[in-house]
Order: structure tokens, then sequence, then C-alpha cells
């Protein structure tokens, strides 16, 4: 279960005129964000989507579209998020970056002796080796984006042998 | 004494009323000196008292109250200066040092939330919360009292009034008398509507939108547009405690 040392409160569900109580609240509602998708492991959000940080039907309030997108702007303006598209309807989460990503990547290939070894991608967040590590589960697009990071500094080759094979990736960490 | 008659006579009540006079004033003195004798024996035993209870007076508040209540009853303030007699012996002054500075670092951590008026039984959650670990319980008037050195320090510090509670203000913000009505019909739900202040206070709605945007701007309101009846709330969080940042979980 979530639980959080912040909640925004009841009257931070409108967006505030004043700018410095605005800014503020987009503080606020960033580092809420922020935690609640560490925390969920959640890596998109869907701006016109049911997400359950941007409703509270205890007090039957809902962030609107304009504040949902101001809020996810500020989180991709300090560069710990993107738009996947240019309606800025799907937001990618980047609660680590992918640099961090790459470093918990080199980390995992260490712990787990793997460094001249063979994986498929799938293997890499869904195999034995991640369960229970910080890879479990993460995001592909994430992913592959770290593993092209890492393909860039010759830490890894990516390949594919077959277009019905999952792609590969060959360490040399 | 018999009064008689001719200048022997007059000079015979002259010398009385002299002697009257004399006596009155010694009796005075008299009184006076008995005072200080006892104002210096009642000093000594509070002395006295303090070096025995030291402890108890830094770790119960109930017992500090009362402890101050005899000391301003024998007109001796223990915090009155951070060196001497008192403070060396009680270390009371540190005592007050210390909350005052935690009562800074609260209100300006929280400034920026509440615009920087917070209610004094807020300051205290906050600051019990700080001082869990040093097991030294405080009052609001130990909190009280720690303001009223902050303010002699003209850090801008002030108690005031409004309605039931009392809440501090950190900020040179001047609130008039419209404001501080607002604020006290807030304390009922923690929000009032353009509508129910003009309904309760009899105001023009002009007058009413003015007092809410100074304090609108002033950081100590928020608007909350949400509500199903679409009249717009304004929040103030100095007086609703409807939020708790220091360090709780929901």
């Amino acid at each position: 279960r979530f639980r959080s040392k912040r909640r925004p409160p009841e009257l931070y569900w409108s967006l505030q005129p004043v700018r410095d109580t605005h800014e503020k609240q987009i503080q606020l509602w960033k580092e809420l964000i922020l935690d609640y998708c560490k925390a969920q492991k959640v890596f998109l959000i869907g701006v016109v989507e049911d997400f359950p940080l941007f409703s509270n039907s205890a007090i039957d309030r809902t962030l609107s579209h304009e504040a949902r997108e101001t809020f996810l702007s500020a989180i991709v303006g300090e560069g710990s998020a993107e738009w996947l598209d240019k309606g800025h309807r799907k937001c990618l989460i980047l609660w680590h970056r992918i640099q961090d990503w790459a470093d918990i990547i080199l980390h995992f290939v260490k712990e787990n002796g793997l460094e001249d070894s063979l994986m498929t991608v799938e293997e890499i967040r869904s195999g034995t080796e991640s369960h229970g590590t910080k890879l479990q589960g993460i995001d592909r697009t994430i992913l592959m984006r770290t593993l092209k990071l890492l393909e860039n500094k010759g830490k890894l080759a990516l390949f594919k042998r077959t277009s019905a094979d999952d792609e590969g990736v060959k360490f040399s960490v | 004494m018999r009064r008689r008659p001719g200048i022997g006579g007059l000079q015979t009540a002259a010398a009385a009323r002299d002697q009257y006079r004399l006596l009155g004033e010694n009796v005075a003195k008299l009184r006076t000196d008995m005072m200080k004798e006892q104002l210096a024996t009642f000093k000594s035993q509070l002395e006295e008292f303090a070096r025995k209870h030291k402890n108890d007076i830094r770790k119960n508040p109930a017992f500090r109250a009362q402890f101050h209540e005899m000391c301003a009853k024998v007109g001796v303030d223990p915090l009155a200066s951070n060196k001497g007699f008192w403070a060396e012996l009680l270390g009371i002054g540190d005592f007050y040092y210390e909350l005052g500075v935690q009562i800074i670092e609260v209100c300006m951590l929280t400034r920026s939330l509440n615009g920087g008026l917070i209610s004094l039984q807020e300051l205290c959650n906050h600051l019990r919360q700080r001082r869990k670990k040093d097991r030294e319980a405080v009052t609001e008037d130990d909190c009280l009292r720690a303001i009223s050195k902050l303010k002699v320090l003209g850090s801008g510090f002030e108690v005031i009034t409004i309605g039931k509670k009392k809440l501090v203000r950190s900020v040179p913000t001047e609130l008039n008398k419209d404001h501080n009505q607002i604020l006290e019909l807030a304390q009922g739900q923690g929000f009032v509507t353009v509508e129910e202040v003009q309904r309760r206070l009899t105001w023009t709605s002009g007058r009413v939108i003015d007092a809410l945007e100074t304090l609108l701007e002033e950081g100590l309101a928020m608007i909350d547009n949400g509500n199903k009846d679409g009249k717009c709330q304004y929040w103030f969080p100095c007086v609703s405690s409807v939020y708790s940042f220091a360090g709780s979980d929901t």
C-alpha cells in the first residue's frame, strides 16, 4: 500500500492564481507524483485516464486536465519525465533518469556475473535474475533507451537474430 | 496631647506634629524594611527551591508554569537575561532560547504553506513532534513565553487572537479588521465563500472580494473551486489545520 509522508491537502486541487502559492502547489504535486510512481513502479501516466493520485473520492475532488498537464509539464521541465506525444496525453515518468537506469543495469550485470553474457531484453526485465531487483518490470521503452545509451558507451551490443526473436544484449562490461 | 494655650502651646503643637511625622516616616521605613527583608527571604527561598527542583522545572510543564507564577509574584524574571544566576542555575534561559529557535524554524518551514500565520495549537504540535526524542514536553504557555522573548529581539513575531484561536504571525503582514473578521469566520469550517461572508457580515461584495484578494496575495488563503455547488471556497491553512507536514504519515 502506498504511504506518503505528504499528501496534497484539499486546498491544492484547484490551480492557484497567486504566483507564489502556485509555485508551491506545483512543487508539492511534482514530489507527490514522482514519489508515487517510484513506489508503485508506474512509468506511464495517461493524462485523460483515471489515475489514483489525481482524484480523491473522499473529498470529491479531481484534478482538472489543465492542472494535470501543468504538474506533469513541470516534471518534464526538470528532466524527470517526457511527453510521448505532441498532444501531451501520455507522459513517460523517469523517476530514475536514463543515466540512473544505466548505472542500475551495470550494477545488475556485475552482481550476477553477467559481464560477458547474452540476455534477451525481456529476460532483463522479467527473468529470474531481475526478480526482486529494481529492474523487475521496468518499462520496455525506458529499458531500450537505457540499453542504447550503454551501447553507445561500448558496454554492450544490441542484436536481433531473426525478426521473430526478442532483441538480445551482449554485455561487455 | 493636650494643647496648651499661648506661644508655648503652639510650639508644643508644632513639636508634636513633627514627632508624629517622624514617627510616620519611621513606620513607613519600618514597613519598607520589613517588606524588603521579606522579599529577600522569599527570593532566597525561591532560589533554594529552584536549585532543588531544577530538573522538574525543565521536564514538567505544569510545574514550570507554577514556578513562573511564583517568580512573577516576587517580581523575578528568570528569563531576564541569558547570563546571570537564573540562567546558570536553571538553564531555563537555554530552554526558551532553544524553543525560540525551533519556533522560528517551524514558522519558516510552514510559511510557504500558510502565508506566515500558524495557529498556536498547530505550532505546538509541530514542536512536540520535533522534541519527541528529548522527552521535554512543551505547552502553549511555553511557546508564548518563548515568542515574547523573540519579540524583544525584534524578530517580527506576534501572537494575535482571532475568535477562539491564538495565531502566531511570523511575517510583517498587517491584517486589518476586515481580514481578522474573515479569519474568524473561517474558523468554522476552515473556509469561507464570498456569498457567506457577504451574508454573515453584511458587507458589499466589493468589500468581501477586496479583503479576500489581499488574503490570497499574502499567501494566507487558497482557492478551491472544485465544489459541486460551483461556489469558490477560500481556505485558510492557519485556521483549518487541514494538513500536517510534521513527518506524519497519511
